[in-house]
């Protein structure tokens, strides 16, 4: 019964034989529809942020850098490539495209910039003011995004409900010695 | 009369002007609100009516006046019912009664609320940290409102295990935080008497990503589905679903049927794509490296598959609230079928040529034993609970997608141990196949080019509540959504199936060799960083001690006795 069990299992694998891929030594594309690197086509872009505002990964950025040039920054580093930025584009100015091989040590070079020209709005021209207790969340109520391209992070609002005092009161806190029981 | 409608009723009498709200609008789910001292009332009148206790939800309700609120939801399985029983404790004391002498399952979930929302519970055998690690300051409670997500303490400059003491005549062998038989960080200090397995502490919330706090914080609605299918790498599909299912069912949305169809396909492809990949890490736990290598190979056919469909092997990103973002048309249903052919007839040549092999025999058979009480008690679900001949699934118990369309077996088994699961994982392959096909079938006279998701006519109504749950390759996952305002949860709860096991896993080691460990372990499939999913952002240790010294020397001894 060992034995026959054994030569059962002999003949499954020499059956299969050789199932390793010859990658990367030969290429191997990706499948139609395959969800890789989304691209950015900057001659159909309108700036409109939908892109921006549902990336799950909040990997797409948004600085406006006067009321006239915004500029679109992408860095795929964070990228789940979900294509919801493709879905939801307006313009179709996004596909995703069958790129997967994106390992780098540099990051710049999976980085999509976008410098675009903003036309001033005559009606609001972004410029009534709120009555909101902070100067970041009255920013973005008018429209404007202020993300930092530089550590490339999302600000969406101020977090000033946290009190520090709150941290500061526990900073002297010691690991336990033993374990309570 | 409905099994609903009666436990109302029941609850009603039992319990008088204590039961304050039922509301029994959704079938299959009864949301309950009661006053915070019957909480334990009612807990024991469901457990003695046969409930199946899951998970607990608590949330920071202090912004509406209400508190803390504190969710217990149990499952009646044979009568397709959820029960969601809710209370509310005030700011300055929220102390609830703790059932978790009653129900040993709830031990983990009310000490995750004790450290992220600052809940107390009256009578916990054990309330200690579970969730955060040492030197998470004392006072601040992540979970909380006025925390941000992103709150960094400082850590503490040493970072050793501070772990239990052996109890008197063994030996501790610590497994990880890292270690080759597991396959994510978590810790046990395992206790033996010479090669066998006296007791163990387990350590784990180590990988902690705050998902659920994100959720409420920073992403909206239609994000969350993609993140949620990052809480684990194997089950992802189900997470989303579960997610989705939890807000459609809070907001009352009726999604297209194709969708649901949709749907089911992709829960079952990744069921088939986790079995076959824990039949593989089984084999290869037990040194039988042929069932890793020849599983393994048939599975990656289903992840090409899954690539075809989807775009992509495992983030499938397929669901969004309302529906799906891909269909399956005729030709792409016919390419599915031609590779489950396939897989069916590799699978049935595999397990005719491993599953008589001796060594698999030795290896599993008796190894793991947990009796069917022991399960029940536990809460153990999915193909652990019924290798132990309960056969609870949640896709015939609890419907969901198009599960109520086809037609598939529950497979169980009642050797209680290894071999059990095993047999139960593989045979249900073959069930997932055949549910496939069957979705295959119906979806092809559905009408095609319907849309495939519903649009939102308006925000999502806050304050509803969406019970949800998903049978995953593993078991049950539960979803518990509260709905908010800002167009995102107020309150998401994932309770993963680990969740439930990974408290039951000492009983399991109980008196076994030290050398089948790793299998044993192994059989829940432990999925860490499902089960770790809340909350902190740098690693750390969580304190956890699942039974008390005495407890187990107690179990210990009736084992004894009992052979
Ligand atoms: S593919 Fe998804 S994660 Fe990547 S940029 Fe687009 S929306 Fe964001
Ligand atoms: S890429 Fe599309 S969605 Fe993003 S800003 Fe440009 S137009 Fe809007």
């Amino acid at each position: 019964m060992w034995l026959w069990n054994k030569i059962k299992q002999l003949a499954i694998s020499f059956r299969a034989g050789k199932v390793t891929l010859g990658y990367p030594f030969e290429p191997r594309p990706a499948p139609e529809g395959f969800r890789g690197q989304p691209v950015w086509d900057h001659t159909r872009c309108i700036g409109c942020a939908g892109c921006a505002n549902h990336c799950p990964a909040r990997t797409i950025f948004l600085r406006d850098i006067c009321q006239e040039v915004r500029i679109l920054l992408y860095d795929s580093s964070r990228c789940t490539y979900c294509g919801r930025c493709a879905d939801l584009c307006p313009e179709k100015a996004i596909t995703m495209s069958q790129n997967f091989e994106l390992a780098t040590d540099n990051r710049q070079d999976i980085t999509q910039t976008i410098e675009l020209f903003m036309m001033t709005c005559q009606r609001c021209g972004r410029c009534y003011d709120l009555e909101i207790k902070n100067y970041l969340d009255k920013l973005s109520s008018l429209g404007y995004r202020y993300d930092c391209l530089e550590v490339r992070k999302v600000i969406h609002r101020a977090t000033a409900d946290f009190s520090p005092d709150m941290l500061e009161k526990t900073s002297s806190y010691q690991r336990p010695d033993s374990l309570e029981k | 009369m409905s099994r609903a409608e009666e436990l109302s009723r029941r609850l009603r009498e039992e319990l008088g002007n204590l039961v304050l709200d039922l509301e029994t609008g959704t079938p299959g789910r009864l949301f309950i609100d009661v006053s915070k001292e019957a909480l334990g009332k009612v807990a024991a009148s469901l457990k003695n009516q046969g409930a199946r206790y899951q998970a607990a939800v608590a949330y920071d309700a202090r912004k509406t006046g209400q508190g803390f609120g504190l969710i217990h939801t149990f499952a009646f399985d044979r009568d397709s019912l959820l029960v969601a029983v809710r209370t509310f404790a005030p700011e300055d004391d929220p102390e609830f009664e703790s059932i978790t002498p009653l129900i040993p399952g709830a031990g983990w979930s009310e000490r995750e609320y004790i450290d992220l929302l600052g809940l107390k519970f009256k009578n916990h055998p054990e309330p200690r940290r579970l969730v955060l690690s040492d030197d998470w300051p004392e006072g601040i409670h992540p979970l909380r409102r006025d925390v941000p997500h992103d709150l960094m303490p400082p850590a503490a400059e040493e970072v050793a295990f501070r772990l239990e003491k052996a109890p008197a005549g063994t030996s501790i062998i610590p497994f990880g935080p890292f270690h080759a038989s597991l396959h994510e960080p978590a810790h046990f200090s395992v206790y033996v008497d010479g090669e066998d397995i006296k007791g163990c502490e387990y350590r784990g919330f180590m990988t902690h990503r705050g998902i659920e706090k994100l959720a409420q914080t920073e992403l909206t609605y239609n994000e969350v589905p993609f993140v949620a299918e990052r809480i684990c790498g194997i089950c992802g599909s189900v997470h989303s679903v579960n997610y989705a299912q939890a807000v459609e069912a809070a907001a009352g949305l009726k999604i297209p049927r194709r969708a649901e169809f949709i749907r089911t396909v992709m829960l079952e492809i990744e069921r088939l794509h986790s079995h076959l990949l824990w039949l593989g890490v089984a084999g290869h736990l037990i040194g039988f490296d042929t069932v890793f290598m020849q599983s393994w190979r048939i599975r990656e056919k289903i992840m090409w598959l899954a690539e075809k469909i989807t775009g992509n092997r495992k983030t499938y990103g397929m669901v969004i609230i309302g529906g799906v973002r891909r269909d399956i048309e005729r030709q792409r249903a016919s390419e599915i079928r031609v590779v489950l052919t396939e897989v069916e007839k590799e699978m049935l040549a595999l397990e005719k040529a491993i599953l008589k092999d001796k060594a698999i025999h030795k290896r599993t058979k008796g190894v793991g034993h947990l009796s069917k009480e022991a399960a029940v008690s536990w809460n153990l679900v999915g193909p652990v609970a019924r290798a132990r001949g309960l056969a609870i699934d949640v896709r015939k118990d609890h419907p969901y997608a198009a599960y109520d369309e086809v037609d598939f077996e529950v497979v169980t088994a009642d050797s209680c141990d290894v071999w059990g699961t095993l047999v139960v994982r593989v045979k249900e392959v073959y069930e997932a196949i055949r549910i496939i096909n069957q979705c295959l079938d119906k979806l092809g006279r559905l009408p095609e080019h319907e849309p495939l998701s519903l649009v939102l006519e308006g925000p999502v109504p806050s304050g509803r509540q969406g019970l949800s749950v998903v049978e995953a390759p593993r078991g049950e996952a539960v979803h518990y959504v509260l709905t908010g305002d800002d167009n995102r949860p107020e309150r998401w709860r994932v309770r993963a199936p680990t969740y439930a096991h990974l408290q039951a896993v000492p009983d399991m080691l109980l008196n076994n060799k030290l050398a089948d460990f790793p299998i044993i372990v192994g059989q829940i499939d432990p999925c860490i960083s499902c089960t770790d999913r809340v909350l902190v952002i740098k690693l750390g240790q969580g304190r956890a001690e699942l039974l008390q010294k005495q407890e187990l020397e107690r179990i210990s001894r009736s084992r004894r006795k009992e052979r």
